[in-house]
């Protein structure tokens, strides 16, 4: 066995050991059942529920997130080139940029509210709003550190600025547009959760609002789950995404 | 110094520079300087840091503006940079898009000329075949020694088709090996296309063995001190060898001279 | 100063001045015709001042800084301490490696319904997600900034025979001050906006809820002077630390 497998199932086991504690914790009650539900009955309402519902409120979510941050990285991208290529517009406009950066997303939902409504669009607004952000500062970077010496090459070669945009400023951007579209799909995921929650919107969001009131912790607990998979499985999609379009970095 | 005495009624040089200088925060680092290039010439510049080299090759090149004076090619000012001029960059690894394998890297000159898809691969192959990279089209930058990074470079400026090729210290960054072979792959490619080169550097022996022409600037002109100290031809038959050559008298008597000049400029 | 920095000083407000004075504009119209959305900022700062006198202003800002803070010490602590063990240690970060991977994707309003649960409504509820949010991020960075520490540095620990307790303080801390610095000013920022969104998402304390409050009551200008002001503690915060990392490094003679 080599080193590599040996790490594997040592970190399996550390897992396992935790889920292991948390049956024994649970079952034999050291926390109480209301808070920590066992992990069978918790197993038991995730299969009961992809039968049902909870499946349907998985997909709302998982749309409403993507929706949003295609919507924002588009919109992002577009924007960012249009600011980035410039630098008399940056220096016009980038120190505001960096003052909306650190505002949190979910701030704008009260205003979006008394806009739009407890609606679904209301939601959608704000998550691609909130998402557009990290996308938009990200392609700014990227297009303003363009290598110099590549700007002259590109004069040399008496490139268009059309042709420069597209195949310098947009290709050296991409690094920093794909971590800016990661952070991005961080923020959609969180704002959709708490739009649903406060907009009653059907999804995850709102399921495990209703299971709490409701004291029914393993439907709380499925809940969480299906919502840390959505988390994991987008993560790790675009970061694939990521490898294969940064090839060129780690041949 | 004087520039070239052409006879009344010949055509315009290849190139010219016409009482170039350059000034840099308050201080003028080039004073007036001309001199003509011909067509198929090799001139090496050389000088010791400060002296404008570089500024003067970027000033010939349209990349930036000599701050009086003019640079004329066949005639017409170069205030902008053109595909007919190839400028060969030091830093050859900031000079080539990462993101791109050589033959993408080549590609971008093509591209820009507008030269059609279907043409594009041949002429790349051709390019890539006279700098000795022929199998290793696919690879990127990041894959590739300094050496190759520089020929994928010199291989884009040749895709141009250039009528004449700036070259920064191009070879300046590599080992004293890889330089050598560089500099007899240079030799044989300028021999072959014809071109005209402008090549700075600062070895000396660099200057001599490639150039027709080797043009010593000196640093902090001043009064009866001009940028341009001396203008020598090297008037050794080519091809020229890395072991004969540099045994050859004449080598021998320039590099002599060249030395004890830059020896002295720097009292 | 000279024109050239008056004008480099002046320029970055511009553009915001003109967007603020075309929104003050356009909101006055809108309220005007009996809008419960939009307020014009002259009105938003009319009610921010309001509510400084009355209390409610810093009770609120009090609240939401304090249980961030609170809940950044206990999350950043620990990531901080199990970041530097994980970092020393290839066999522990090899060991953690799934576990981190299973929880850190775990969205941190997705503890809010737990949290409540568990705590009910209050400052526990709300210290307890900002502390699961800034964890992991901390946890992260920490573990990388120890892994990159200079191999040479630790060389020379080893060739002196200093104890690990001695290499950890004396070598490993001080060599990741810069990075431990980066890696808190995003903590602060993360426990900001999730101490907010915890606010408007469900606990009935503090800056977010304020907001919403307003925004119930049909007072925009509240509800956008409560808006204002959250950007306005952000970046002040932001800027703090930038300035408390940039006496740090500068005292231990870091590069940043």
């Amino acid at each position: 066995m080599n080193a590599r497998t040996q790490t594997w199932l040592g970190s399996l086991a550390l897992l396992s050991a935790l889920v292991a504690l948390w049956w024994v914790a649970s079952n034999a009650g050291w926390v109480s059942r209301v808070f920590l539900p066992t992990p069978q009955a918790t197993f038991a309402s995730l299969a009961e529920g992809l039968r049902a519902d909870l499946l349907d409120f998985t997909l709302a979510t998982v749309g409403r997130m993507l929706q949003g941050w295609l919507l924002a990285s588009l919109v992002g991208v577009a924007l960012g080139a249009a600011i980035g290529v410039s630098p008399a517009v940056r220096a016009w406009v980038q120190p505001t940029l960096e003052f909306i950066r650190p505002l949190p997303a979910s701030a704008l939902m009260p205003l979006a509210i008394s806009i739009f409504g407890l609606s679904p669009g209301m939601v959608l607004f704000v998550v691609a709003f909130g998402a557009m952000w990290p996308v938009l500062l990200a392609t700014v970077h990227g297009f303003a550190c363009v290598e110099p010496r590549l700007a002259e090459v590109a004069r040399c070669l008496q490139m268009s600025r059309a042709a420069f945009v597209w195949k310098v400023g947009l290709p050296n951007a991409m690094p920093d547009i794909l971590a800016g579209m990661r952070l991005a799909l961080t923020i959609s995921l969180i704002v959709a959760v708490v739009g649903e929650m406060i907009a009653s919107q059907t999804g995850l969001g709102q399921a495990i609002l209703l299971a709490a009131r409701a004291f029914r912790a393993s439907e709380l607990f499925a809940g969480i789950v299906l919502l840390g998979l959505i988390g994991f499985v987008s993560n790790a999609l675009l970061a694939l995404a990521e490898k294969k379009l940064l090839r060129w970095q780690r041949p | 110094m004087k520039p070239n005495d052409l006879p009344v009624g010949m055509a315009e040089p290849f190139l010219r520079f016409e009482d170039v200088s350059i000034r840099l925060g308050g201080r003028e680092i080039l004073s007036p300087t001309s001199f003509d290039v011909a067509r198929g010439e090799f001139v090496c510049i050389v000088g010791p840091s400060g002296c404008g080299k570089t500024t003067l090759l970027r000033a010939a090149s349209g990349l930036v503006a000599p701050s009086a004076g003019e640079v004329r090619r066949k005639g017409r000012a170069m205030t902008e940079p053109s595909r007919e001029v190839a400028f060969v960059f030091q830093d050859y690894g900031r000079a080539l898009l990462p993101w791109r394998t050589v033959e993408g890297n080549v590609s971008l000159a093509l591209e820009a000329a507008g030269v059609p898809a279907a043409e594009r691969g041949a002429r790349i192959a051709d390019v890539l075949g006279k700098v000795g990279l022929g199998r290793h089209g696919q690879k990127f930058p990041v894959q590739l020694s300094g050496g190759m990074q520089q020929r994928t470079q010199i291989a884009r400026c040749l895709a141009q088709k250039p009528e004449l090729m700036m070259m920064d210290e191009p070879f300046g960054a590599l080992d004293a090996l890889t330089r050598q072979s560089l500099q007899d792959e240079l030799a044989r490619l300028v021999r072959e296309d014809g071109l005209t080169v402008l090549f700075v550097t600062h070895d000396l022996e660099e200057a001599i063995y490639l150039g027709d022409r080797v043009i010593a600037l000196q640093a902090n002109p001043g009064l009866g001190r001009p940028s341009l100290a001396r203008m020598i031809n090297v008037e050794i038959p080519r091809p020229r060898d890395q072991l004969g050559t540099k045994e050859h008298p004449e080598f021998l008597r320039l590099r002599r001279e060249l030395f004890a000049f830059i020896e002295q400029g720097h009292d | 100063m000279t024109s050239a920095a008056l004008w480099r000083a002046v320029r970055p407000w511009i553009f915001p001045l003109v967007l603020l004075v075309s929104y003050e504009a356009y909101a006055r119209r809108a309220a005007a015709l009996g809008s419960d959305a939009l307020a014009p900022p002259t009105a938003a700062l009319q009610a921010l001042a309001g509510a400084a006198m009355d209390g409610s202003l810093w009770q609120a800002t009090g609240f939401t800084l304090g249980t961030a803070a609170l809940g950044l010490l206990i999350g950043a602590g620990l990531g901080t301490l199990l970041g530097i063990a994980l970092g020393l240690s290839r066999r522990a970060a090899g060991l953690g490696f799934l576990t981190i991977e299973v929880f850190r994707p775990v969205p941190s309003v997705a503890l809010i319904p737990l949290a409540m649960l568990m705590f009910g409504f209050g400052v526990r509820m709300e210290l307890a997600i900002v502390a699961f949010a800034t964890f992991w991020p901390l946890l992260l960075l920490v573990q990388a900034a120890v892994q990159q520490v200079e191999p040479r540095l630790l060389e020379v620990s080893r060739v002196l025979g200093l104890s690990p307790s001695e290499r950890a303080w004396k070598i490993v801390l001080p060599a990741i001050v810069p990075r431990l610095f980066v890696a808190l000013r995003m903590g602060v920022a993360v426990a900001l906006v999730v101490a907010v969104t915890v606010e408007i998402a469900a606990n009935p304390n503090g800056m977010g809820y304020a907001m919403m409050i307003a925004q119930q009551s049909f007072d925009p200008a509240l509800m956008l002077a409560w808006l204002g002001w959250i950007g306005v503690v952000g970046v002040a915060v932001n800027a703090l630390m930038l300035w408390l990392q940039r006496v740090v490094s500068r005292r231990m003679g870091a590069v940043l």
